[in-house]
């Protein structure tokens, strides 16, 4: 553009400044409606998809799986309330809180036997007895979700990995390296001896005593006096098979 | 599920760190627990009244575990049932202990609807005639341990409910009843 002296040129550029700018405010807003209207086609795809497939989110545990991956994907979060729609729609909230209230019961129930640390599967099993009236399966993912809006509530539910297995931990006991270590090798059999832990993990046995009596005192495990060989075995519910043997009333 | 006779063990049972007293106090308070509750149980099932710790017992042995209690934990668990009003020691070394299935109270309950029963309130029996006579056949009366049996008739005296009498025969007492 020639520039051009004066009030009257001044006057020219701020209207041709003007111009563009409404012309850019013009493009945005095309695009915020064109994406708008995506989106709403969008969800309405995923509603009409969530209404047809109603039946098998509520009672095929792997398609509700998928079905959640696929909504955590897009940005939505069917249990982020229970007013929303996809709760009245689905009723999955409900089934999420249910399930938060069941798995809140067993860890308390079963807190004597194993010190607040429970196997997932063997959390998800109990939960299945304890629900078999009920049509709908649960799955380890539902346990998970379920466990994840627990945390809401700032109850210390939390989810653990040691070695291949999830654990769920419901008291507050800080595990450190050394004791997820045991936790891990203990995974084999359900217990470990001294000698076990110094050999296998190249551990001094003041180290392993150290963090044998932790967990012994964090009632995660249990001494076992009486094998043969007479070595001390010490015992973790919380991973061993042996399911434990409190009956919950529900 | 493991099962002794047609005694049902529970789970524990079977996971070897239950035969072996534990150190930390909390976790032994359930252990204790599970076992006062086993023996319970069993005893009330197998109709037992007295466990001697010198002898064999079958429920402090597993041997599809090769565990079994030592003299300690046996005394412990069993110190914790008398505790709890639910056995007696019989003697000062507690070498043999008296369960109480049924407590005291319980039992003399027990005969009170036995006699009531058999409309026995004013007739006169012998302590014998309860535990083996054909009126208790069938009831929990029968066969039941001769010690608890006078406890629980001594309770009913004491409330006069009954008078006992030593009888012309030989040793055995007899009851009469004034409800």
């Amino acid at each position: 553009m020639r520039r051009r002296p004066g009030i009257g040129g001044l006057q020219t550029a701020a209207a041709a400044r003007d111009q563009y700018r409404l012309l850019g405010e013009n493009v945005a807003k095309l695009r915020t409606d064109l994406m708008k209207e995506q989106l709403a086609t969008f969800r309405s795809q995923l509603e009409e998809f969530a209404r047809k497939h109603k039946n098998d989110i509520r009672k095929n545990p792997a398609f509700r799986a998928q079905f959640h991956e696929m909504c955590a994907k897009i940005g939505v979060d069917p249990l982020a309330s229970n007013k929303g729609f996809w709760a009245e729609l689905l009723g999955i909230g409900d089934f999420y809180y249910e399930l938060g209230l069941q798995i809140v019961d067993i860890c308390l129930a079963t807190r004597a036997h194993n010190g607040g640390l429970i196997n997932l599967q063997e959390l998800c099993s109990l939960l299945r007895q304890r629900r078999k009236s009920d049509r709908e399966a649960v799955s380890e993912d539902d346990c998970l979700r379920a466990l994840s809006k627990l945390k809401v509530l700032g109850s210390g539910y939390e989810v653990i990995s040691v070695g291949k297995k999830k654990l769920v931990r419901s008291v507050p006991t800080e595990l450190n390296k050394d004791h997820n270590a045991i936790l891990e090798l203990a995974q084999a059999q359900g217990f470990v001896t001294m000698d076990e832990v110094e050999r296998r993990l190249n551990w001094t046995s003041g180290r392993a005593i150290d963090a044998l009596d932790t967990l012994l005192e964090e009632g995660l495990a249990m001494i076992d006096d009486g094998h043969r060989d007479g070595k001390r075995r010490y015992w973790f519910p919380c991973v061993s098979s042996i399911s434990s043997s409190i009956v919950i009333d529900s | 599920m493991q099962k002794l006779g047609d005694f049902k063990l529970p789970q524990f049972f079977n996971y070897p760190p239950y035969f072996t007293l534990q150190p930390v106090r909390d976790t032994r308070d359930k252990q204790v627990k599970l076992w006062k509750e086993l023996i319970l149980e069993y005893c009330r099932t197998e109709k037992i009244f007295v466990i001697g710790l010198e002898e064999d017992f079958p429920l402090f042995s597993n041997p599809v575990i090769e565990r079994s209690l030592g003299h300690e934990a046996k005394e412990a668990f069993l110190s914790f049932l008398v505790s709890e009003g639910r056995a007696e020691w019989l003697d000062k070394g507690h070498r043999r202990c008296l369960i109480l299935w049924h407590r005291i109270e319980d039992w003399a309950d027990i005969i009170i609807h036995f006699v009531k029963d058999n409309g026995l309130e004013d007739s006169v029996m012998t302590v014998e005639e309860m535990r083996s006579g054909i009126e208790s056949r069938g009831t929990e009366l029968h066969g039941m341990d001769r010690t608890i049996l006078m406890r629980a008739l001594k309770l009913l005296e004491h409330k006069g409910k009954l008078a006992i009498f030593k009888g012309t025969s030989t040793d055995d007492e007899g009851v009469k009843f004034s409800l």
